[in-house]
């Protein structure tokens, strides 16, 4: 193993190209994860043909560094903006928005990325080092698995929103009332769509993403007025310092653990990640009543753990040729279109390919760390333009992304039906990230019930009794009364005690 | 000055002759742009690369490019109604393949809105267990068929759609009563290692690699004939089940497209499907053994025949 890695290092030193590559790829990446609509996936799908031109080894490089960026990059336009560029970036508008808008966007951004490069650091060392054991790991998840775990996750949804738990679960159950709508991913009946063809694919979870943050974001500035000119000056593109970002190592750690496990599991991803990540640090947070209004917690999980999971779901592609996400099935074809044959096999017939894909993904994470730091600032200052200018430029960049997203009109209309919601949502007080993460939950939920069901012969108790799935329900109901117990006793003493955000 | 001017006049006149010369040309200079190719299948999945693949040579021969535009979900519904609402004008192409003959014979969507172009792909699929399975051929699928029916659960990719209808295709000859369970494709291979799925339906170029490690074993091909690749698989129909279907990929247009343009895209179709580095692809994952190219009559034949059978064969299944 050590002779691969030095040979990877051998071929990375003698061909300086690379490194060239990992910076365009990384930029690359960043830009589509950034920009609403274009993805990572549309990112990586566009650089295939230009892979022909380089060796495997490089196209593999340029392909994961693209992977890479764009995990980043969602997070940027997610906090300056509200307007999560990718959906694994929805979870740090929640509160990487509220922190740069009371004016520390240089902060936000700079916890985003060091819990990126922090989470894309662990996956990749993870996938380095423990690609086959974790491989056979994700192996031993089955639907009653995926269940479990989907379980776990919404059970956040009704203590999340800290204020009220009837609230959180009005907006959570919403969020799988819509999840719902579509062809029934089981028997193909279509499910809610009122005779209407386009509603057959369901809600687009980016187009109702983007609506909910970014179009109702804009639409209750503008409700509020052109008040908040005064803003403008209080722009500080002030990065956390390192005892800052220390205090959340608890929370980095956590999250990059979760997020490469959940990397790992072929069909379920980053975004995925993000949001069990999220839910967690919550669950686990010292002070969850800040979570939601600009907590440095709630940024770090959720980017440590969708950038772990780029490793994480590098380990089924490479030691089984499966893929653990959208991203990395697209990489397959670009290594079919070279020649090789994705499989168990990769590791030995190529593993210099395989090594160099480990080292780039580790360079990556450094270079975008180094290079990111420098452009936080300079990205920061985009709020110092005044927001009449600054809403219409997010709603066309909505608009039109949504629309690049699938070159389908519906979900443009998708995205101004849940502009609307969003904005009632706000308005009743209904916390958006119950309602988010019902919606991508979910539908993981449900198949994989069904799917179990169906594999144990429609017994229940055979399904929930193995020891994985067993464990995770047994936590979930666990932190669920825990959660409940809390909010009694909180609720005793007159009302839940809301802390001041701290004003810097 | 004189000469500057009569160079003006000589310069406009071959402008002009080049102007009329090309003018009958304008029609045949189609395509002139991007042409797009609608498919209801995942970026990087099966059609999205063949679509990449086969485009390849087009492009060479017209330096113009054909994009796979992948419009996913709502069972293919959603990516052909896209097709419908755009201009006969040969620049967008829709993909077709049984999946869309399974829409069409439950009514979801009505084939003939599209006039059917080229055939090219033709695949065959397996049915794959785990190297640990207990299954080591078909006769211990059968044994434990008879033994508890309904108790073996094949994965599948899709609900209602292609794999389904070969499954229960298979059951009615079989007398089998495997339950298909619909995944991801990735899950599907995942669960099927994992042992949680008894066995699954694939093709062989998407499982190749585990194929050739071991960790899937091939027990029972869907074709006429046995593959070079797989030469100790046994075909269906070899062992009396006449079960020979397999996913077709071929592309379809508006009807009222221009005849001129129509003839153009098939010639290049035609050239492409026989450039050595489309057949290169095309052999990696053993597709030369049925795939053929069939033009628009024969393909139009071909899928009137298609509706015949799958209509029959999902009034079977009871759908």
């Amino acid at each position: 193993m050590l002779e691969s890695i030095l040979s990877a290092v051998g071929y990375m030193v003698g061909n300086p190209m690379s490194f060239l590559l990992i910076i365009f790829s990384v930029a690359w990446g960043i830009m589509f994860g950034a920009v609403p609509g274009l993805t990572g996936i549309v990112g990586v799908a566009l650089l295939i043909p230009f892979t022909f031109a380089f060796d495997p080894i490089q196209g593999m490089l340029l392909l994961g560094g693209v992977y890479v960026g764009s995990t980043f990059g969602g997070s940027i336009s997610a906090i300056l903006f509200n307007t999560p560029g990718s959906p694994e970036a929805a979870c740090t508008s929640l509160d990487g928005y509220p922190m740069a808008k009371r004016g520390e966007a240089g902060k936000a951004l700079g916890y985003a990325l060091a819990s990126s490069a922090v989470g894309g650091i662990f996956g990749a060392l993870v996938l380095m080092f423990a690609a086959p054991p974790l491989a056979q790991l994700a192996l031993e998840f089955g639907p009653p698995e995926y269940f479990a775990l989907a379980v776990l996750g919404i059970t956040a949804i009704a203590s999340i929103g800290g204020g009220s738990l009837v609230k959180g679960l009005i907006a959570g159950l919403l969020g799988l009332a819509v999840a719902m709508i579509g062809l029934d991913p089981l028997t193909g009946v279509a499910r809610f769509t009122f005779g209407n063809m386009m509603l057959l694919t369901g809600v687009s979870f980016i187009a109702a993403i983007i609506g909910i943050f970014a179009l109702a974001e804009v639409l209750q500035r503008f409700a509020e007025g052109p008040q908040d000119s005064e803003c403008l000056t209080q722009v500080s593109t002030k990065l956390p310092s390192l005892a800052e970002l220390l205090a959340t190592k608890a929370t980095l750690l956590r999250s990059s653990v979760i997020g490469t496990v959940i990397g790992a599991l072929p069909g379920v991803g980053a975004t995925t990640a993000a949001f069990i990540s999220y839910s967690e640090a919550f669950r686990w947070s010292k002070t969850p009543e800040l979570f939601g209004k600009g907590a440095p917690e709630g940024i770090a999980a959720p980017e440590s753990g969708n950038n772990a999971a780029v490793g994480g779901s590098m380990i089924p592609l490479l030691a089984l040729g499966i893929p653990g996400s959208a991203t990395t099935a697209v990489m397959i074809g670009g290594l079919t279109i070279h020649g090789i044959v994705p499989g168990p096999m990769l590791m030995q017939n190529n593993a210099d390919l395989v090594y160099s894909v480990f080292i780039g993904m580790l360079l990556a994470n450094v270079l975008m760390l180094v290079f990111g730091l420098r452009a936080a600032r300079l990205f920061a200052l985009v709020l110092k333009a005044p927001y009449q200018l600054v809403g219409p430029a997010i709603v066309v960049l909505c608009m039109t992304g949504v629309f690049a997203l699938n070159n389908n009109v519906s979900d443009v209309a998708v995205m101004l039906v849940f502009g609307a919601v969003g904005f009632f949502l706000k308005s009743y007080g209904l916390p958006v990230a119950s309602f988010i993460i019902g919606l991508v939950l979910g539908p993981i939920a449900e198949v994989s019930l069904r799917q179990g069901l169906i594999l144990a012969d429609f017994d229940m108790v055979t399904m929930i009794s193995r020891p994985i799935a067993g464990t995770l329900l047994v936590l979930a109901v666990l932190s669920l009364a825990y959660g409940l117990w809390g909010q009694l006793r909180r609720a005793k003493p007159g009302g839940p005690s809301d802390a001041e955000p701290e004003t810097t | 000055m004189k000469h500057l001017k009569r160079f003006h006049l000589n310069a406009a006149a071959i402008v002009a002759a080049l102007a009329f010369g090309s003018a009958p040309a304008i029609a045949d200079d189609y395509p002139s742009r991007t042409v797009e190719i609608i498919h209801q299948y995942g970026p990087g999945g099966g059609t999205d690369r063949f679509i990449r693949a086969i485009s390849e040579p087009m492009q060479e021969a017209t330096d113009q490019s054909f994009v796979p535009i992948s419009i996913t979900g709502g069972g293919g519904v959603p990516a052909f109604v896209t097709f419908l609402q755009r201009p006969a004008n040969g620049y967008t192409l829709v993909s077709i393949s049984p999946d869309d003959v399974i829409n069409h014979a439950l009514g979801r969507i009505d084939l003939s809105m599209v006039k059917p172009l080229v055939r090219i792909q033709y695949d065959q699929g397996l049915l794959l267990v785990s190297k640990d399975s207990p299954l080591k051929s078909v006769d211990d699928i059968l044994a434990a068929e008879a033994k508890s029916p309904g108790g073996l659960k094949v994965g599948v990719t899709g609900s209602a759609g292609f794999d389904d209808a070969l499954i229960g295709l298979f059951n009615a000859q079989a007398g089998t009563e495997l339950a298909t369970v619909p995944f991801g494709a990735a899950e599907m291979v995942s669960n099927t290692l994992g042992g949680h799925l008894d066995m699954m339906y694939e093709e062989y170029g998407p499982t190749r690699g585990l194929i050739e490690s071991g960790d899937l074993i091939p027990l029972l091909l869907f074709s006429d004939d046995r593959l070079t690749e797989l030469p100790d698989v046994p075909t269906a129909k070899e062992l009396g089940y006449d079960v020979t279907i397999g996913r077709w990929r071929g592309f379809g247009i508006k009807p009222d497209t221009n005849a001129a343009d129509v003839e153009t895209l098939v010639a290049l179709f035609r050239d492409a499907a026989a450039d050595p580095g489309y057949k290169k692809i095309e052999a990696e994952n053993a597709l030369q053994y049925r795939s053929e190219f069939i033009g628009p009559e024969a393909f139009k034949t071909f899928l009137d025949g298609e509706i015949a059978t799958y209509t029959q064969i999902m009034k079977q299944l009871g759908y």
